[in-house]
């Protein structure tokens, strides 16, 4: 599948399928847990960053059921779709962006997603506290969420951010690599 | 015109504090307070005594924009208010300069302090001139809702809390640049 | 390696004034603070932007899935609850949670029908006078009931009402019927009782004491046969509130 297929998909079910709120709504709650959970950590970002990334675990694992509902793309011929998939059709009717895949490692077992919008971090300033910038992963909670729903789908892969535009860097990139397919084994339990 | 400049929180903590002078008609942008030693202390002062003002007129006038409330003689100061919906009040202490002594009528004065009597760039002083003027609560007006804009911006953000000191650069030069726009 | 000289960013700001703290007798001289620590601020990106260059409006008509917010909330809530004792303090921890959004929001709200000519806090978009902060209940009321509930939900609440008991004239009731919070959040078993409408009870109560008028908010199941999560968020007002709105009541303020 290309990715403008992807990316045609993704719009005709987002147009179509997808119960709406506002976006301010989801940002303005995202915002707040992760401000809670700086507080609770008494401002321990690496504990902060875990955190989130185990909020979206369970989130993934329970987001990937209603993904295939919606979507009803059936199984990926090979990672590159994958990528796709997640970009242009799982991130824009979950939130409306299609963040760009790019910068594949030579085997096709690792990207990058460049987020031009992120509207987790809209309206957000880290603390000036000087650690902020250089530990918080703002939005880690999406890394979490693709762990999730992939390892439903039998596909191990680790993802975190490499930088972050409320760090100070030029572009918000999560990098995805596959660890592997999980084939030989009973897919966890759901619920 | 010497311009002092203050955010209280809805419990009266300062957020956020500047000095700064008239950029209108030529001014330089320095503050230049009559009592230089003790405009500090005094603008603070000045402004605290005038909260039980604001408060009252907090529930008469539903607006945000308060205009001018408030006159302390002493120091020839003046004090506009402008209140946040969520409670933050904004204090604008604005003091003419003083008039070079044995100068009964200033014309033709060219200090580039601003001088209040001084008629020969009239347009262009009025709002340094006359701090109640309607051109002045306009200019006023457009300055308090510009910085309105940028403590918006302060506020939505999740690690921002209210009565938080706002520390942010960026902010500072928001509103330097907003009283270099208008005041 | 010699270090810059730490005041640096401090020398070209000469204008900058100190913080000092407020004390509590006006009257009174304030104090001096030191000096704030001169801050060189946070990085940012290349093209020098932050959020002061963002425009405020720039989402207001943005959309995202509902679903989104459903997990989000919902596992703010699932965290919450691992962290305090009972319903109450579950309830009340969300309370807390909503109360800072209400003081955002409320500013956003202002700023919106400041800036733009259709006012988002008046029903008829024919006045283009800036709004005015509310000084009457009823005002906030309708504030929180209209405008307030379309910025979050994108529709008015259902209903506002005044309590008819003569032992509690200042109670009020904001009825949603269907609460977005309610409808997709799946509460753990041993907790059927909690109503998540306490983080927007919450943002209500911060509405509330943004604009002065201290007030307790809570949110109560009430079902019908028609809207099983039907929720009433009762509005309490403390006394001072009571007593200053018959001084304005006399004197004729709107």
């Amino acid at each position: 599948m290309s990715t403008t297929k992807a990316s045609r998909i993704g719009e005709e079910i987002w147009k179509t399928r997808i119960d709406k709120v506002n976006a301010e709504l989801v940002t303005l709650t995202y915002g707040t847990i992760v401000a809670q959970l700086c507080q609770d950590y008494d401002s321990d970002y690496q504990q902060v960053n875990q955190q989130l990334d185990k909020m979206g675990y369970n989130i993934g694992m329970r987001l990937i059921e209603d993904f295939l509902a919606k979507s009803g793309v059936g199984r990926c011929a090979n990672f590159r779709d994958t990528a796709d998939m997640i970009a242009k059709v799982g991130f824009k009717i979950f939130l409306n962006v299609a963040p760009t895949v790019t910068n594949w490692a030579s085997d096709n077992n690792q990207f990058s997603l460049i987020f031009d919008e992120n509207p987790l971090a809209d309206f957000v300033e880290l603390p000036d506290d000087g650690r902020a910038q250089d530990e918080l992963w703002f939005s880690n909670i999406l890394c979490g969420v693709l762990r999730g729903a992939l390892e439903m789908v039998q596909m191990q892969i680790e993802a975190h951010f490499v930088s972050d535009v409320l760090r100070g860097d030029d572009t918000t990139e999560m990098r995805v690599s596959l660890v592997r397919y999980i084939e030989d084994e009973m897919p966890p339990e759901e619920e | 015109m010497s311009y002092y400049f203050t955010i209280l929180s809805p419990t009266d903590t300062p957020i956020f504090n500047i000095a700064f002078g008239t950029s209108k008609g030529g001014g330089d942008g320095i503050a230049r307070f009559r009592f230089p030693d003790t405009a500090q202390y005094m603008n603070q002062f000045i402004i605290h005594s005038s909260l039980d003002i604001v408060e009252e007129a907090q529930w008469t006038n539903g607006g945000m924009y308060l205009k001018h409330i408030d006159t302390y003689p002493p120091a020839a100061a003046y004090i506009s208010a402008f209140l946040t919906p969520s409670g933050a009040r904004f204090l604008l202490l604005h003091q003419p300069p003083q008039l070079p002594s044995g100068s009964s009528s200033g014309l033709g004065s060219s200090s580039l302090l601003g001088s209040s009597a001084s008629t020969t760039r009239a347009s262009s002083s009025s709002v340094a001139a006359n701090p109640t003027s309607p051109q002045t609560e306009e200019a006023v007006r457009q300055f308090m809702n510009e910085v309105y804009e940028s403590y918006v911006k302060t506020s939505m953000s999740p690690f921002y809390k209210q009565g938080m000191e706002i520390k942010s650069p960026v902010f500072r030069t928001k509103v330097t640049g907003a009283g270099k726009k208008w005041l | 390696m010699a270090a810059p000289p730490r005041h640096s960013s401090m020398m070209s700001t000469s204008n900058a004034g100190t913080l000092q703290s407020s004390t509590t007798d006006r009257q009174q001289a304030p104090q001096q603070l030191p000096t704030p620590q001169p801050t060189q601020g946070l990085r940012v990106p290349s093209n020098r932007k932050t959020i002061y260059d963002r425009h405020l409006n720039r989402s207001r008509n943005a959309e995202s899935s509902r679903a989104s917010f459903a997990y989000l909330f919902g596992e703010m809530v699932t965290y919450a609850q691992r962290r305090v004792t009972g319903i109450q303090d579950l309830e009340k921890r969300l309370n807390e949670q909503g109360y800072p959004l209400g003081l955002r929001l409320l500013d956003l709200l202002f700023y919106r029908s400041t800036s733009t000519s259709s006012s988002a806090l008046s029903s008829s978009s024919t006045s283009s006078s800036p709004p005015n902060r509310p000084l009457r209940i009823i005002t906030l009321l309708h504030l929180i009931h209209g405008p307030l509930w379309r910025l979050l939900f994108q529709r008015s609440a259902d209903a506002l009402e005044h309590s008819v008991s003569p032992d509690t004239p200042n109670e009020y009731m904001i009825t949603d019927n269907d609460p977005l919070v309610n409808t997709y959040i799946s509460v753990p078993r041993e907790m059927n009782m909690l109503n998540c409408a306490a983080f927007v009870a919450g943002i209500i109560e911060g509405v509330c004491d943004g604009c002065g008028f201290e007030a307790k908010v809570s949110a109560h199941n009430q079902p019908t046969e028609m809207w099983p999560s039907r929720t009433v968020f009762l509005v309490r007002f403390g006394d001072s509130v009571m007593e200053r709105e018959k001084v304005l009541e006399r004197n004729g303020v709107k």
